[in-house]
C-alpha cells in the first residue's frame, strides 16, 4: 500500500448482474445512469444519486470527505437483451443522452433508445435515471466484416465512430430518426482497430490498433475523411485512448504497460510528450482521463488492465522550464476485482460527480468509485 | 454467477481443482501451490490439429518449457516445424485447456519457444490478446475444431 498518497480509492458500489465477463463501462452524459455491457450479450443500465440523508446538511452534491463514500447510491435500474450473438464488447452514449450504440463481436452496431414515455415522465423518482421505460433497438448497423471493437460519438453527437477486427474504421452521419449515413470507410490500419475516440469539440477523431500505432483523421474540404497523422512509438497493441478534457492532449495505452500522452503541436499534428512507466505489470487495458476534483490543472488520468490496478494521475501542465507534463500518482488501488482482469474505466463527467468513476472486470461485476481526500 | 456458467460449459472432472471451480469463495491461503508437473499432465494428451499424435508424443509441450509464479503460469511449445500454420491453434488449444481446468486466479501466458517459427511474434500476440482469444471462442468451426483436439485431453490420468 501506498500509503502516503493524497487520494484513496473507496467502493461505492458493486453491481452485479452480468453472467460472463463485462467489457466496458459508460455514464451518460446528461442523466444519471450508468451502463456496461458483457459477453453475455446484455447491457445493463444502473441510476446514480446522493442519498437525501447524508446530503440533508448540504445540498452539495461534490461535498468531499468522510461521508462521501457512502453518499452516493445506485441502483440497477434496466437490462436491454440486445439480441446481438455474440459479445456485446463495447458501449457509447450519444452526448444527448437519449440514445446509446453497441458495438458486437457479431459485426453490428446496435443504436439503442427509451420508448416515448406517457405520462411517466423523463425522470424517474430514484434519481432521475429515467429507467423505468424500454430500450428498443433504433436501428442495426451492418457494414463491418468482423467483430466491432469500438464505437464513440463525436462531441457534438453528429457523428459515430466504429472500428473493427476488419482493420477499418467507419464514420456514420446521426441523421434525424435514427438513420445513419456511412460517411467513409477508412482502411488506414494494418490489424484490428481495437478503440475509437472523438475528440472533445473538434471533429478529429483518433483510432488505436493492434498494429501498434494510433492514427488521426479529419475531415477534408472535399468532404472526405482522410488520416492527417499516425503516431507510432507504442511497442505493441494500443488498448485504448482518452483526451484531456481540454482537447490539447491525447493519452494512449497498450500492451508494452506504457501511457504516452501526445501534445497537439498544430492543427492536424501531434507529438510525444510523455511516457508513463513502471505503472502496471501487466497489459492496460482502459484509461480516462476527466476533469477530476484537483486544483485546476489538467484534470485526472486514470488506468487499468489485466494486473487489475487501478492508477489515478493528477496532471499539470509542464512546469517552468519542462516541455512535459506534470504528472502526480495520487491515488492507486491494486486487486481491484480481487484477482481479476479490469477491462475498462471511465470518469463520470457530471457536474459535481468529477471525483466518481466506475470499472468492469473479467468476473463479470461492475464497480464505481470515488477518490476522496486520504 | 459467471463462474458456474463457465463450470457448465466447460467440462472440468479431470480438474485437480472441481471442487474449488464449484465455490465463489475467494481463494485462501491454504491453497495447494501447483507445480510443472501438474500443468503438463492437463495439456500433455491434446492433440494435434494434423496428426494422429498427442502434443507430447510430438514433443510439442514438454514439463521443463512450463514456467510457475505468483499465480501466474507460462506455458511455452514448439512447433513441429518453423512455418507451422496451425501453431496458434495448438496455443489455442493449451489456452482452453488451463482456461477450463485452473481455478480463476491464475494468468496464463502462451508463448512459442524462441526461434522455433518464423511468425514468432506473431503467434505470441495473437495468442495472449484476449480480445482476439475471446472472439476466437465465440466462432462455432473453430471451436468445433478446438474440441477435436481437446476431446483426448482428459484421457490420461495423473
Amino acid at each position: 500500500m501506498s500509503s502516503d498518497l493524497p487520494y484513496t480509492i473507496r467502493c461505492i458500489a458493486t453491481l452485479e448482474g452480468h453472467h460472463d465477463r463485462a467489457w466496458q463501462v459508460a455514464w451518460n452524459p446528461a442523466k444519471p445512469l450508468l451502463a456496461s455491457c458483457s459477453a453475455d450479450k446484455s447491457v445493463r443500465m444502473y441510476a446514480y444519486s446522493t442519498k437525501p440523508s447524508v446530503s440533508a446538511g448540504s445540498d452539495d452534491p461534490s461535498a468531499v470527505g468522510a461521508g462521501r463514500a457512502d453518499a452516493i447510491a445506485l441502483t440497477h435500474v434496466s437490462t436491454i437483451p440486445t439480441g446481438h450473438t455474440k459479445t456485446v464488447r463495447s458501449i457509447a452514449w450519444a452526448p444527448s443522452g437519449r440514445t446509446l450504440a453497441t458495438g458486437s463481436f457479431d459485426a453490428n452496431i446496435g443504436v439503442w433508445e427509451q420508448e416515448e414515455g406517457d405520462g411517466d415522465g423523463e425522470d424517474g423518482e430514484n434519481g432521475g435515471g429515467g429507467g423505468t421505460r424500454e430500450w428498443e433497438c433504433a436501428t442495426l448497423l451492418e457494414g463491418h466484416e468482423t467483430e466491432c471493437k469500438g464505437v464513440a460519438y463525436s462531441a457534438g453527437g453528429e457523428l459515430l465512430a466504429t472500428c473493427s477486427r476488419d482493420k477499418t474504421v467507419w464514420i456514420w452521419e446521426v441523421h434525424p430518426d435514427s438513420d445513419f449515413e456511412c460517411m467513409g470507410v477508412l482502411m488506414e490500419h494494418t490489424q484490428d482497430v481495437k478503440c475509437v475516440a472523438w475528440h472533445p469539440s473538434e471533429q478529429i477523431l483518433a483510432s488505436a490498433s493492434y498494429d501498434d500505432t494510433i492514427k488521426l483523421y479529419a475531415d477534408d474540404p472535399d468532404e472526405d475523411w482522410v488520416c492527417v497523422q499516425t503516431l507510432a512509438g507504442h511497442q505493441s497493441t494500443v488498448w485504448a485512448l482518452a483526451w484531456s478534457p481540454c482537447g490539447t492532449y491525447l493519452a494512449s495505452a497498450s500492451d508494452d504497460l506504457t501511457i504516452k500522452v501526445w501534445k497537439r503541436a498544430g492543427e492536424h499534428r501531434w507529438e510525444g510528450n510523455l511516457e508513463i512507466k513502471g505503472a502496471h505489470t501487466r497489459s492496460i487495458y482502459s484509461i480516462s482521463w476527466g476533469k477530476g476534483k484537483g486544483d485546476g490543472g489538467l484534470g485526472w488520468l486514470t488506468s487499468t488492465g489485466s494486473d487489475g490496478k487501478i492508477n489515478v494521475w493528477d496532471i499539470q501542465e509542464p512546469p517552468e522550464g519542462s516541455k512535459e507534463l506534470e504528472h502526480k500518482l495520487i491515488a492507486s488501488l491494486s486487486s481491484s476485482h480481487d484477482i481479476n482482469d479490469v477491462n475498462s474505466v471511465a470518469w463520470c463527467a457530471r457536474a459535481g460527480y468529477e471525483d466518481m468513476f466506475a470499472t468492469a472486470g473479467d468476473d463479470g461485476l461492475v464497480k464505481a468509485w470515488v477518490v476522496v481526500p486520504a | 454467477s459467471s463462474r458456474n456458467t463457465r463450470k457448465s460449459r466447460f467440462e472440468t472432472g479431470e480438474s485437480l481443482w472441481v471442487n474449488d471451480c464449484d465455490s465463489d469463495d475467494s481463494w485462501d491461503d491454504s491453497v495447494e501451490p501447483i507445480d510443472q508437473d501438474e500443468i503438463f499432465e492437463l495439456i500433455r494428451s491434446i492433440s494435434d490439429p494434423e496428426h494422429p499424435n498427442s502434443l507430447e508424443e510430438l514433443r510439442v509441450v514438454s514439463a521443463k518449457q512450463i514456467g510457475i509464479g505468483n499465480n501466474h503460469i507460462m506455458v511455452e511449445f514448439t512447433p513441429t516445424v518453423p512455418h507451422c500454420g496451425l501453431s496458434t491453434l495448438i496455443g489455442l488449444s493449451i489456452r482452453v485447456r488451463l482456461l477450463r481446468s485452473l481455478p480463476q486466479r491464475f494468468k496464463v501466458d502462451i508463448r512459442v519457444k524462441p526461434g522455433s517459427h518464423q511468425s514468432e511474434h506473431a503467434v505470441n500476440k495473437q495468442l495472449n490478446d484476449k480480445e482476439r482469444v475471446a472472439a476466437a471462442l465465440e466462432n462455432p468451426a473453430l471451436v468445433d475444431t478446438l474440441e477435436k483436439c481437446l476431446a483426448t485431453a482428459g484421457t490420461r490420468r495423473i
